[in-house]
């Protein structure tokens, strides 16, 4: 029972995922300079983030490995919160007929 | 189950409300994730206030992002990625026992947190000198764009809390340094450093999403 049975993330895996990180980034900086009309620069740049959190989250912060499912479940109740907690927000302040306070 | 066959049965590292190594080691890394989604919450505040005040003034959010530079932006995520990796590295050596190459790799992580710091300074220094400061001090004419002081306020802010977060971070590195030199840390016992890795990706995780966020908006 008190044997352990950790994952070890190969040293290839680690600099791969590092590598892709690495490579995501310029691409997005890249975007960046592209000027792209409104809503696709924040698309973009979102979508790119957003697919390297997951690889940081699986592949360095080991939930692709987890064997209790709960640590999961708790990172995604975490977005979950912040979804509500913005997405409620916006309900509010995006129909404001005056922008309140006024600064 | 014989009580003392479970005594002698345990290592020195495990507390004695612990069943085993086992459990001890997954519940820190439970206390850490759920450590880790307050902290989602922490930054989710001013995550959530940039999305409030990017809906009512998006030609200012547009205009004020492009003063800031994408190149130096970029440049520290590469630094936070590669300080991921060295963290990842670290305790990949620990569980295989090599205690040198750990000390290296926490190290070189400690240095990549310093260079993301100096890269700050040096950044909201050149900002400051510009007039740029957060709040009522704000006195940069360069952006024709009102409130365009909200904007600099929230960098300030989430740049600022995210520092604060490396510069822990850093002191973090320094304290499992001494403990792995002091030999307290081996391939059965490694949880601080774990732990300390799940914290320094999640710094890396906010940075991720401030890049776009701050440089690359507009």
């Amino acid at each position: 029972m008190s044997e352990q049975h950790h994952h070890i993330v190969p040293i290839k895996m680690i600099l791969t995922v590092g590598a892709i990180l690495v490579f995501l980034t310029i691409l997005t900086v890249f975007i960046g300079y592209l000027h792209l009309p409104n809503p696709y620069n924040v698309i973009a740049g979102i979508g790119i983030a957003v697919i390297k959190a997951s690889l940081v989250v699986m592949f360095f912060m080991n939930l692709y490995w987890e064997r209790r499912r709960f640590n999961i479940m708790v990172f995604l109740a975490g977005i979950v919160f912040l979804t509500v907690f913005v997405g409620i927000t916006l309900l509010d302040t995006l129909h404001r007929a005056h922008i309140t306070p006024g600064f | 189950m014989a009580q003392a066959n479970v005594a002698t049965e345990r290592e020195a590292f495990v507390q004695h409300h612990f069943v085993n190594a086992e459990q001890q080691f997954d519940t820190a890394k439970l206390g850490m994730w759920i450590f880790l989604v307050t902290e989602i919450l922490f930054f989710g505040g001013l995550f959530c206030s940039y999305v409030v005040f990017r809906t009512w003034y998006p030609h200012t959010f547009m205009e004020a992002s492009s003063h800031l530079d994408k190149l130096l932006g970029g440049a520290d995520t590469v630094d936070l990625i590669c300080s991921s990796v060295t963290m990842a590295l670290a305790i990949h050596y620990i569980q295989k026992g090599n205690e040198r190459m750990t000390m290296i790799m926490l190290g070189i992580t400690f240095l990549f947190g310093a260079a993301f710091i100096g890269s700050h300074a040096y950044e909201w220094l050149d900002e400051m000198s510009h007039g740029i400061y957060p709040g009522k001090a704000y006195a940069f004419k360069g952006i024709s764009g009102s409130h365009a002081y909200v904007f600099f306020s929230l960098y300030y802010l989430m740049t600022g809390l995210h520092g604060i977060h490396v510069l822990i971070g850093m002191g973090l590195m320094a304290w499992l340094m001494v403990k792995t030199k002091r030999g307290r840390f081996s391939a059965k016992y490694y949880t601080p450093i774990e732990i300390t890795g799940l914290y320094w990706h999640f710094v890396d995780l906010i940075w991720i999403f401030l890049l776009p966020l701050l440089y690359l908006v507009d």
